[in-house]
C-alpha cells in the first residue's frame, strides 16, 4: 500500500516523511567477518555497505619503493543489483575510481600511517544497495572497519550529505538526501573529523548558487556530528561486549 | 525506488559521547594517590575488565602529569592526551597507553610465533607471521643438519629450499625487532623448527604463546594468533649442546607427513573444534582455557554418549556454547 504523502508538502515534510534536519535510520555493526582484520556493515536508510580491512600487511613492492608511511588502498565494488535498474559497474568506472581516490586521500591523512612503514592497508567496500549518500556511507563504514582493525587514527571520520531546495521562496537546506532527492537537488558530501569543525572531505558535484553553499555546509557538519554520536555508540556497545565476554 | 519492507532492527540507543568521557576523566584526575599497576606488561582480557573504555578522538586526560604511550597522541594545538584507538586505558606509573580491543600482532623479542614461509631470498627467508611486515629468518639463525657447530657453506645457501620452501610452516622465536617494526626470527633450538603432521588454524590476538604437550596431541599457541595442533612427537631427552648434532638430522626438515591414525586425527579435530568454539564465543584462548574446553568436551561426550542428541563430533552451535560455558564455569570455580 503506498503511503499517503499528499499532506507532506503542507507540513514541510520530505518525500520519505522526514523533516529538513532529520537523518535517516543508521544501523551499523562491527566485527562482522571473523577472518578479516577489521570489518563493518553500515546502513544509512536504504544505502547498505559492507567494508573489510586487510592489514597493515606487507603489500606489493612499488617501483618507486615503499616510503616511510604505509599506503592506503581502497577498492569499491558496486553490486549490479544495488541500484534501481540492474547495471554492471566495472572496475574502470570513473565514478567508482573517484570515490576510491577520495577515500584513499581522506584516510591517508587521518590514519597514523607513519607507525607502519613499508606496509599497506587495504580497504574493500561492497555496495549492496544504493539510495543516496553513497560516498558518505562508504566513509562511515570504512571508519568503523578501521576502528575494528585497531589502526590508530586521529579521530572518527564521519560523513553525510546536505542538499538545498531549489525554488526561490523556500531556501531551506536539507540533511541526508535519499536517492530521489539526490537526482532532483544540488547536494554536497561533507566528512568531518570527530566533534571538531575540521572538514576532511568535501565533495560538490552539482551546480548550486554560491550563497547557498554555506548553509548546506553548516547543516552537513552538524549532521556529521550526529553521525559520530551514533557510530560511537556502536563502537562502545561492541567494546563493552568484548570486555565483558572475555572473562 | 527500492523499497523493501523489513522488520527494523531495534534502534541503537543514542548515547552522548561526552557522558562517558566525563566520567572517565574524573576517574583519572582523581587518581592523585597514583595507583601503580602491579599487573604484567601485557594485560590479559581478565585484567581489562576493570579498565575504562575509550574510542578514537576521545580526550583521555588533560592533566599534564601523564606521559603518553601507545594508542594515544597529543594534538598540536593542545596539551591533553587523546586516544587513537578503541580500547581500554592502561596506566603504568605515569604512562598512559590504550590497549586496542583488537589489533594485528606486533612482534616483541622473545615471542613464540608460528609462521609460514612467504619468500625465499638469498641467505634468508621471509616469513608471514601476521604482523604488519614479514619477518626475516636468516640462514644463520636455523639449525643446520649435521650440528650447530657446522660452518654455513655456499652449498647451504644454494640448498635453502631443502630446509624451508614457500608455504612451509614453522615455529620460531622473535630474536630481535628492527626499527620499522619487522621481526628477525630464529629456530636455534630443538623446540623450534619445521612443522608437520598436524593442523593449522588462525585466531586473532592471543595474549601469550604456549606450547602444550600431552597425550596424543601437541598444541602450539603462537603469540601471533597462529595455532598448530599436531600429533605428539617424542621429544629427545635433553641433550648436551655439544651432542646436539647427533639429534639434528636431515629428517627435521622433511616435508613428508607420517601416517596418522584415525584416533589421533579425531583428537586433533576435537582440540581444533574446542578452540573454534572458544573463538566464536569471544572467550580468550590460552593454555588453561584450551585444556578446560577439551576436558569439557570429553565430559559432554561422556554424558550424552549413545543418546539421540549426542550431535556427533561437531563442536559448534549449541554444543560449542555448552563447552565454553562449562570451561568458563570451571575456570571461575
Amino acid at each position: 500500500m503506498p503511503l499517503d504523502t499528499s499532506t507532506y508538502s503542507l507540513a514541510l515534510l520530505r518525500l520519505d516523511g522526514r523533516r529538513w534536519n532529520e537523518l535517516r535510520r543508521i544501523h551499523a555493526q562491527i566485527s562482522t567477518q571473523a577472518a578479516a582484520d577489521g570489518s563493518s556493515y553500515l546502513e544509512m536508510g536504504n544505502t547498505k555497505v559492507i567494508c573489510t580491512v586487510t592489514g597493515p600487511a606487507e603489500g606489493r613492492r612499488t617501483a618507486q619503493g615503499a616510503g616511510q608511511e604505509c599506503r592506503v588502498e581502497v577498492e569499491i565494488s558496486v553490486a549490479g543489483f544495488s541500484g534501481v535498474e540492474r547495471k554492471r559497474r566495472g572496475r574502470a568506472d570513473k565514478r567508482t575510481q573517484e570515490m576510491q581516490h577520495t577515500l584513499t586521500t581522506a584516510f591517508s591523512s587521518i590514519l597514523f600511517t607513519h607507525l607502519y612503514p613499508h606496509s599497506t592497508i587495504i580497504l574493500t567496500l561492497h555496495v549492496l544497495s544504493q539510495d543516496g549518500s553513497l560516498l558518505a556511507a562508504c566513509l562511515n563504514a570504512a571508519t568503523l572497519a578501521l576502528i575494528d582493525a585497531g589502526i590508530p587514527m586521529s579521530d572518527y571520520l564521519c560523513a553525510c550529505t546536505a542538499g538545498s531546495t531549489a525554488n526561490e521562496d523556500t531556501d531551506e537546506p536539507l540533511l541526508d538526501l535519499n536517492g530521489l532527492e539526490e537526482q532532483e537537488l544540488p547536494f554536497l558530501t561533507a566528512g568531518v573529523l570527530g566533534d571538531s569543525d575540521k572538514v576532511a572531505v568535501l565533495m560538490l558535484e552539482t551546480r548550486v548558487r554560491v550563497e547557498r553553499v554555506e548553509g548546506m555546509l553548516a547543516v552537513a557538519v552538524d549532521g556529521c556530528k550526529r553521525v559520530r554520536g551514533i557510530l560511537d555508540a556502536v563502537v562502545r556497545a561492541h567494546g563493552r561486549r568484548m570486555v565483558e565476554e572475555g572473562v | 525506488m527500492p523499497f523493501t519492507i523489513l522488520p527494523p532492527a531495534p534502534a541503537i540507543p543514542f548515547n552522548h559521547p561526552h557522558h562517558y568521557a566525563a566520567s572517565d576523566n574524573d576517574s583519572l584526575s582523581s587518581a592523585d594517590e597514583m595507583d601503580i599497576d602491579t599487573t604484567t606488561a601485557r594485560p590479559t582480557k581478565r585484567a581489562r575488565l576493570s579498565r575504562s573504555l575509550v574510542t578514537p578522538g576521545e580526550t583521555v586526560t588533560s592533566d599534564p602529569q601523564w606521559m603518553r604511550g601507545h594508542g594515544t597522541y597529543i594534538p598540536s594545538d593542545s596539551t591533553s592526551i587523546v586516544s587513537t584507538v578503541a580500547g581500554t586505558v592502561l596506566k603504568t606509573n605515569k604512562l598512559l597507553s590504550i590497549t586496542p580491543l583488537r589489533a594485528r600482532y606486533t612482534p616483541e623479542i622473545g615471542d613464540l610465533v608460528i609462521g609460514r614461509i612467504a619468500e625465499v631470498q638469498s641467505r634468508r627467508w621471509r616469513v608471514d607471521i601476521s604482523a604488519p611486515l614479514l619477518g626475516a629468518l636468516p640462514l644463520s639463525a636455523i639449525n643446520l643438519p649435521g650440528g650447530i657447530l657446522r660452518k654455513r657453506t655456499a652449498v647451504d645457501e644454494l640448498n635453502m629450499r631443502a630446509f624451508f620452501s614457500e608455504g612451509d610452516l614453522l615455529v620460531a622465536e622473535v630474536q630481535s625487532v628492527f626499527a620499522d617494526g619487522s621481526a628477525s626470527l630464529h629456530t636455534r633450538s630443538l623446540k623450534y623448527g619445521k612443522l608437520r603432521n598436524g593442523y593449522f588454524m588462525a585466531v586473532s590476538g592471543l595474549q601469550f604463546g604456549y606450547r602444550a604437550r600431552g597425550g596424543e596431541v601437541d598444541v602450539v599457541l603462537g603469540v601471533n594468533g597462529f595455532i598448530w595442533i599436531a600429533r605428539h612427537v617424542e621429544q629427545a631427552k635433553d641433550v648436551a649442546v655439544t651432542r646436539l648434532e647427533e639429534s639434528v638430522s636431515l629428517s627435521i626438515y622433511s616435508s613428508q607427513n607420517d601416517e596418522i591414525g584415525p584416533q589421533t586425527r579425531r583428537e586433533i579435530a576435537r582440540v581444533a573444534g574446542c578452540i573454534r568454539a572458544l573463538v566464536e564465543a569471544g572467550a580468550r584462548v590460552d593454555e588453561d582455557m584450551v585444556v578446560r574446553a577439551y576436558e569439557a568436551s570429553l565430559e559432554l561426550d561422556f554424558e550424552t554418549e549413545g543418546r539421540e542428541d549426542a550431535g556427533g563430533e561437531f563442536l559448534g552451535g549449541e554444543k560449542g556454547k555448552r563447552i565454553v560455558e562449562m570451561a568458563l564455569g570451571s575456570a571461575t570455580s
